[in-house]
């Protein structure tokens, strides 16, 4: 007797076979609840996605600083970086984040989600931080918007603290367009290669990328958990508690697939020949355009220095 | 074994014994011989022990007991601490993992291709000829400068394989080559195996797809559910061996095989009696085909 002509009968049991009574026969007359945090950080998640995908599509725009060989567009931008750091004027700021817009323009790159990618986040996190420092408290200066008294003292912003304040979120903001603008102006794994090829250790580069590469993958898992959760909800009701053990029973479960498929991936890797060394392919030559680039940008610089003696 | 046979041996296995974590057996004494250019197919239910006998064949696993000879060679753990002896031995076998996701590890589709001639220490200019030739040959030539999550189940295949066949492997391992792919990305694999094959590649693969298997092997060797093998021979002679079959869980008390095509009916759950000749031929007269 074989296995197969062994196998027991299968009967459906009887509520198998009848109809379920619907539990909302008659259309949306229910009481509407929103979606939980769990769907809502997920909804988030899969923005990184899209982010990710408006990203490659502006690397692979026709611009400026996407003809630009990324290793000298990387040193480049951090000389910029290093340039805005010692400004110490806010019309030398101004000067140097107007370049920034130049540069987003000549690149293609939408000028409105160019400023709102960069403003969003300042107010959030420089502003919280530099606004005690435009109070007369902690910058003693001229007081141009009084605020009372305080503890019998006066208290108010101050000119020099404005001053201050204008500085430092001048400069945050041209700071990160200057890495905005690198990020989205060239792909990924060219800006792995330019770290490798800039003596930063090529492991680390090999680990970074392969992190990038698989984020997207447990992203897939986590929305299809949630998915298959979803389908079977019937009560579509905002429940913390039940929502904390999903996310607590996902995280364990993520846990075990990404061991299991670090494991497979190592294999993959020791099968073609990987010994613990990372080889890469050889970086492309540069070009005399990339030299074109690196005047402009010495010429960026020169002007916002230029300006900040002017004014400083 | 006469000694031309013997000079033709690309692999053997001798009572091979495998357990996951000391524990879960996988392969129970397992004995297997493949000779230069041939197309083995390892059949068996899921959870037989087909994909552990691959990682075993590709030096990734090392038996808890029996030995294994590639190219002559003992292959252990220790043996393939040797450098010279590791670089040899990973450059002459390509292993096509089930899971395309885990095999393309890359940032881009061209640094994946890369990456094994990188490490078999060819000089970079070989190797972009190389990765430049093998996206021509598959097809896949605008899919050079993608990411990984870019591709499509069937494109990362593809890439998978393109990451193996670059390295000019003797041996090609294939993990279910046909699963979860679609119907002409499935032909196309086929078609590309067979080609390999007539090109003088020596192919193993796992499968349970007993449909392609004419095409795909000229000699399978079948798993039992108990990580054994049952049985060795060509694809029709096993084919028609219905206990056999049954018995390895690869086909369903209600599957026919009609000449080289199997087939499975619906049927009331009343009916589970094992098919008679005369049922069978009327089942296969009611067969959408």
């Amino acid at each position: 007797m074989t296995a197969g002509l062994d196998e027991p009968q299968r009967v459906a049991p009887a509520w198998l076979l009848s109809n379920e009574v619907g539990l909302c026969p008659c259309g949306c007359i229910g009481k509407r609840k929103k979606g939980s945090f769990v769907s809502k950080t997920l909804a988030g998640a899969s923005g990184m996605l899209r982010q990710a995908m408006f990203s490659e599509d502006a690397a692979a725009e026709p611009g400026l600083l996407q003809r630009v060989d990324p290793r000298v567009k990387l040193v480049s931008l951090l000389g910029l970086l290093v340039v805005t750091a010692f400004l110490r004027s806010v019309p030398a700021l101004v000067t140097m984040y107007g370049v920034t817009l130049l540069l987003a323009v000549a690149s293609l790159l939408p000028l409105g989600f160019f400023v709102k990618r960069v403003w969003l986040f300042i107010p959030l996190f420089t502003g919280i931080v530099v606004l005690p420092a435009t109070l007369n408290v902690i910058t003693p200066g001229p007081i141009v918007v009084p605020l009372g008294t305080w503890f019998g003292h006066e208290l108010g912003v101050t000119s020099t603290g404005l001053h201050a304040a204008a500085i430092i979120v001048v400069r945050v903001a041209t700071s990160i367009s200057l890495v905005v603008l690198l990020t989205l102006t060239t792909p990924w794994n060219r800006l792995l290669a330019a770290l490798r090829s800039l003596f930063v250790p090529k492991i680390f580069v090999l680990v970074l990328g392969m992190a990038y590469r698989y984020v997207f993958q447990l992203l897939g898992s986590v929305t299809d958990m949630y998915m298959a959760r979803r389908s079977r909800t019937v009560d579509p009701g905002v429940d913390l508690a039940s929502g904390r053990k999903f996310v607590a029973a996902s995280a364990g479960a993520l846990f075990g697939k990404t061991h299991a498929l670090s494991e497979e991936v190592y294999m993959a890797m020791v099968s073609r020949g990987y010994d613990g060394n990372a080889r890469t392919l050889r970086p492309p030559r540069l070009r005399a355009f990339d030299a074109v680039w690196v005047v402009i940008a010495i010429a960026g610089a020169m002007v916002a220095v230029g300006v900040d003696r002017a004014f400083g | 074994m006469p000694s031309a046979d013997r000079a033709d041996v690309l692999l053997e296995c001798v009572d091979l014994h495998y357990r996951y974590l000391g524990r879960f057996p996988a392969l129970d004494g397992v004995s297997l011989t493949v000779h230069r250019g041939e197309k083995v197919a390892l059949l068996g239910a899921n959870g037989c022990g087909k994909s552990t006998l691959l990682k075993l064949l590709d030096g990734l696993l090392f038996a808890d007991l029996g030995t294994y000879r590639a190219f002559g060679e003992l292959i252990t753990e220790d043996s393939l601490e040797d450098e010279q002896a590791s670089r040899g031995f990973r450059s002459r076998v390509g292993f096509v993992f089930q899971n395309a996701d885990a095999q393309v590890f890359s940032p881009t589709v061209r640094e994946e291709i890369a990456f094994g001639p990188l490490n078999m220490g060819l000089a970079t200019s070989e190797v972009e000829q190389r990765v430049d030739d093998t996206l021509r040959m598959l097809g896949i030539e605008e899919l050079a400068d993608r990411a990984p999550y870019q591709l499509s189940g069937g494109e990362k295949k593809r890439v998978a394989i393109a990451s193996v066949l670059v390295m000019n492997p003797e041996l090609l391992l294939f993990d279910e080559p046909t699963a979860a792919l679609d119907p002409r990305t499935q032909q196309w694999l086929i078609e590309l195996i067979v080609e390999l094959n007539r090109a003088g590649k020596t192919i193993v693969l796992a499968t349970h797809d007993l449909d392609t298997l004419h095409l795909l092997a000229d000699r399978c060797v079948v798993f039992t559910e108990e990580h054994r093998l049952a049985a060795e021979g060509a694809p029709g002679d096993l084919l028609a061996d219905r206990d056999l079959l049954l018995a390895a869980n690869l086909v369903h008390v209600h599957s026919h095989i009609h000449d080289r095509d199997l087939h499975s009916h619906p049927h009331d759950a009343g009916h589970h009696d094992a098919p008679s000749p005369a049922n069978e031929t009327e089942a296969a007269a009611t067969d959408v085909r």
